[in-house]
């Protein structure tokens, strides 16, 4: 599945990173702690988190995760967004709770 | 100029977790006993036992620094450290915009309360304290900075509320003075400096710094971290 057709199955906004809209979704990780994510996420991961720092794009790029999914109606700063559009990773967002946009995806990825 | 031993990272029990045995005469005596020569008071997001904790060290003969332990929106402590009482003020009241004022239940996470010289309580504070701020780590930096105080990011070698554990690695755009570690993390590109971060009192000085300066004082750690004028960072005892 792309990042695209999460995006217009959930309705989700697209901050950043449109060039990256067409990446392949394999899986997903849910997780606030960079720490984690670094050391767990897979590749191909869409990336759910509430954390909008830029050093998520860093993360992100790192572990090859296919689009970072912001929930809570939180929204990425400037830099955030600057950093998504040049890895070329989508920055999504939404305004459900974290636990429900997971349970979203899982029914729709997994 | 000689070394001079500091541990600016303590917390009275203003902070909910810190035991009702670190009243600020309690902090000082303990300090003096353990040798060091200057400590800094650092509450969860409260400088409210700032001034009596400066007075009473004056009265002891040890240097006591204004200072504040941050949460930021990212859950990430760093510690701020003033160079006086107007810009303690000041950035109190930043805190205090920022604040999300959620109840503190003292049954669960303990007591917050504010105590005068004769560690009689003149007040209890309502919110939770050591919750995240309405506020970015970069916002708290450029607070710091604007209120011409120390930045200086907790703990970032330990696995909870530390910029390590929630941000991953620390910014290369962040602009700090100086980290605070508590292992061995020596290979950084920042001064590295460490403190206690003791809420009970046998825990303060079980870490701290030694500094070559002319005095102990605000004014001469700022130029430690920086290296100048011969001021230095000697080494980290832990």
């Amino acid at each position: 599945m792309k990042v695209t057709e999460i995006v217009d199955k959930l309705g989700l906004t697209v901050f950043s990173g449109h060039e990256g809209l067409g990446k392949e979704i394999t899986g997903g990780y849910t997780s606030d702690l960079l720490s984690d994510v670094m050391g767990h996420a897979e590749g191909g991961s869409v990336w759910i988190t509430i954390q909008t720092h830029r050093n998520v794009l860093a993360i992100a790029s790192l572990r090859d995760i296919s689009a970072v999914l912001i929930t809570c109606g939180e929204k990425p700063g400037d830099d955030t967004m600057a950093q998504s559009n040049e890895e070329g990773i989508p920055v999504l967002g939404t305004e459900l709770p974290t636990f429900e946009i997971t349970g979203l995806l899982y029914s729709i990825i997994c | 100029m000689r070394p001079f031993s500091a541990d600016l990272h303590i917390h009275s029990l203003l902070s909910p977790c810190a035991s009702l045995d670190m009243s600020p005469r309690e902090i000082i005596a303990h300090a003096l006993s353990k040798g060091l020569d200057m400590i800094a008071i650092t509450d969860h997001n409260s400088t409210l036992h700032c001034e009596l904790m400066v007075i009473l060290g004056r009265e002891a003969g040890i240097t006591v620094l204004r200072g504040v332990e941050v949460t930021s929106i990212e859950d990430v402590h760093s510690l701020v450290i003033f160079q006086g009482e107007a810009e303690t003020i000041s950035f109190q009241k930043w805190i205090d915009g920022n604040c999300a004022y959620i109840p503190n239940d003292p049954d669960f996470f303990g007591d917050q309360v504010v105590v005068d010289s004769d560690e009689n309580v003149i007040r209890e504070i309502g919110h939770y304290l050591p919750a995240a701020l309405n506020a970015s780590l970069d916002e708290v930096e450029s607070a710091a900075h604007r209120h011409d105080a120390l930045f200086i990011p907790a703990h970032i070698d330990r696995p909870s509320m530390s910029i390590i554990s929630q941000l991953g690695f620390v910014p290369d755009d962040l602009c700090v003075d100086a980290i605070e570690t508590v292992g061995t993390m020596n290979d950084l590109l920042y001064p590295v400096i460490a403190n206690s971060d003791a809420h009970i009192p046998v825990h303060i000085g079980r870490r701290y710094t030694t500094y070559m300066l002319d005095h102990p004082s605000f004014e001469e750690l700022a130029m430690a971290l920086r290296g100048e004028q011969g001021r230095h960072i000697i080494q980290t005892v832990r």
